[in-house]
């Protein structure tokens, strides 16, 4: 595993102070979307399908900062949209590298390159940028719709390690994806020196009865074992190891959509990042007044019923390696050996 | 991420014994386009409707107006019912919707790899 010793320092003692004070449910990473607009039309994205005023909009780094502190997590992921469009994008994390907040700027890296050599950045440990990377190139290329798109964030990613910068990839995995193409591009990404990576399987709710084409659970857990098991000495995964293995089907774990608490123009997203039900005006409220038992696998709900994304799930696994000896245990010898 | 490929634009709905309020507005929440909220004054609103909450003691719903101004909050209580009015962005962008064009490419032979054979 990549994530770095301060990082997880950092983590490891927020987790155990949260437990202290006894707090349920508490927040591991904040998703912060400043706007909706981006310079793809990725098929399937239900992030950019808005009317035109909605693209417009963005939040202010002081809202975006407000929501930062009400929230109090210490991780931020800034995805999108495509953030790099964000006019205030350097200011705001800026801000919040001086916050000490470890920042994931969540991008597909057509705009990093140009970004960098405007000096918009400095290089931090806690800043990585986390570049949208849906596999190998051919497979890449269709999953955003445009072609030269891999090249260009490979291009980006280069530049952004030139530069002294924390780079790490995340890649979200559909039905028909082949895990031996899969285990090439992970070696593609070691090669070109990134820290790690991140991983996620593809989930979306459907109301239709046609739901053949979604990464059912037990196809999840198919495809993830398929692609993990004897993982290559040096492949870096940037997330809990846990997480990984539950995704392999070595764990059943309940969802916790409160540890990914996802913030926008419209204000705090019920439940969870996947899910649009509704928006609190505070992130008190959203604790408060959300209907957690209605969703995660234990509430019946249909639109719970596959899912296993990083967003509702990876927030249980860091409270299990934390919170449990058997998770640490487990955590460590992961770690130590390799071996997922 | 909407999953539903047929679309409601264009939709005027009555609100009646069959159809209450407080379902046209689920939809109109759901909805991936602008709407019109015809208030019980007669008045119109234009806009995106983002959030509802029906649970509220005074339940409400809040939009921003189609030039983005907002957001605006107004009670159930002044809404007569919402018309489908604007372009509805999700339609045939659906997840479902994307990997059956996927399937469809895949089975056609892509016109470059027709000419380099
Ligand atoms: S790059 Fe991300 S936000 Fe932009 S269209 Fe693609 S999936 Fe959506
Ligand atoms: S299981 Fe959790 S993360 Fe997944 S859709 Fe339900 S609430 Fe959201």
């Amino acid at each position: 595993m990549s994530v770095p010793a301060s990082q997880m320092w950092t983590v490891a003692t927020y987790v155990l102070r949260q437990k202290l004070r006894g707090r349920p449910r508490y927040p591991l990473v904040l998703m912060l979307e400043p706007l909706f607009r981006c310079n793809l039309a990725c098929s399937g994205c239900g992030k950019i399908q808005y009317p035109a005023q909605i693209l417009k909009k963005h939040l202010t780094v002081e809202q975006c900062l407000k929501a930062v502190d009400e929230c109090g997590a210490p991780m931020v992921s800034i995805p999108g949209g495509e953030p790099l469009m964000y006019p205030d994008i350097g200011r705001l994390v800026e801000a919040l590298v001086a916050r000490g907040k470890y920042v994931y700027l969540c991008t597909n890296a057509i705009l990093l390159r140009e970004k960098l050599e405007a000096g918009l950045f400095r290089p931090s440990k806690y800043l990585s940028f986390s570049v949208h990377m849906d596999g190998p190139r051919e497979e890449h290329d269709a999953a955003v719709c445009r072609d030269g798109v891999y090249d260009q964030a490979v291009e980006g990613i280069r530049e952004a390690l030139r530069r002294g910068f924390r780079v790490t990839t995340n890649t979200t995995l559909f039905e028909g994806a082949n895990p031996l193409r899969v285990r090439e591009f992970f070696d593609a990404m070691m090669d070109l020196g990134v820290e790690g990576m991140m991983l996620s399987p593809g989930y979306s709710y459907s109301k239709a009865p046609d739901q053949v084409h979604f990464l059912r659970k037990s196809r999840t857990h198919e495809l993830f074992s398929t692609m993990l098991s004897n993982p290559a000495r040096r492949w870096k995964f940037n997330q809990s190891p846990l997480f990984l293995r539950f995704l392999m089907g070595e764990h059943d774990y309940e969802c916790t959509p409160w540890g990914n608490p996802t913030y926008n123009i419209f204000g705090w997203q019920r439940p969870c990042y996947l899910l649009q039900e509704g928006y609190a005006e505070t992130f008190q409220e959203l604790l408060e007044t959300t209907r957690w038992e209605e969703y995660g696998k234990k509430s019946g709900n249909e639109k719970c019923r596959d899912c296993m994304v990083h967003c509702g799930f990876e927030a249980t696994a860091v409270n299990e390696t934390f919170g449990s000896w058997r998770g640490f245990r487990e955590t460590v010898a992961v770690t130590v050996t390799g071996k997922l | 991420m909407s999953e539903r490929d047929e679309t409601l634009e264009g939709w005027e709905p009555e609100v009646g014994p069959d159809l209450p309020l407080a379902r046209v507005i689920d939809l109109a929440f759901d909805y991936r386009g602008n709407t019109t909220v015809i208030k019980t004054d007669g008045s119109e609103v234009h806009g995106y409707i983002f959030n509802r909450n029906a649970g509220a003691p005074e339940p409400f719903i809040q939009m921003f107006d189609a030039a983005g101004a907002g957001p605006f909050r107004i009670p159930y209580a002044q809404i007569r019912t919402v018309r489908f009015t604007g372009k509805d962005t999700a339609a045939g962008n659906s997840y479902a919707a994307w990997l059956r064009r996927k399937e469809k490419e895949q089975a056609e032979p892509k016109a470059h790899d027709s000419e380099a054979r």
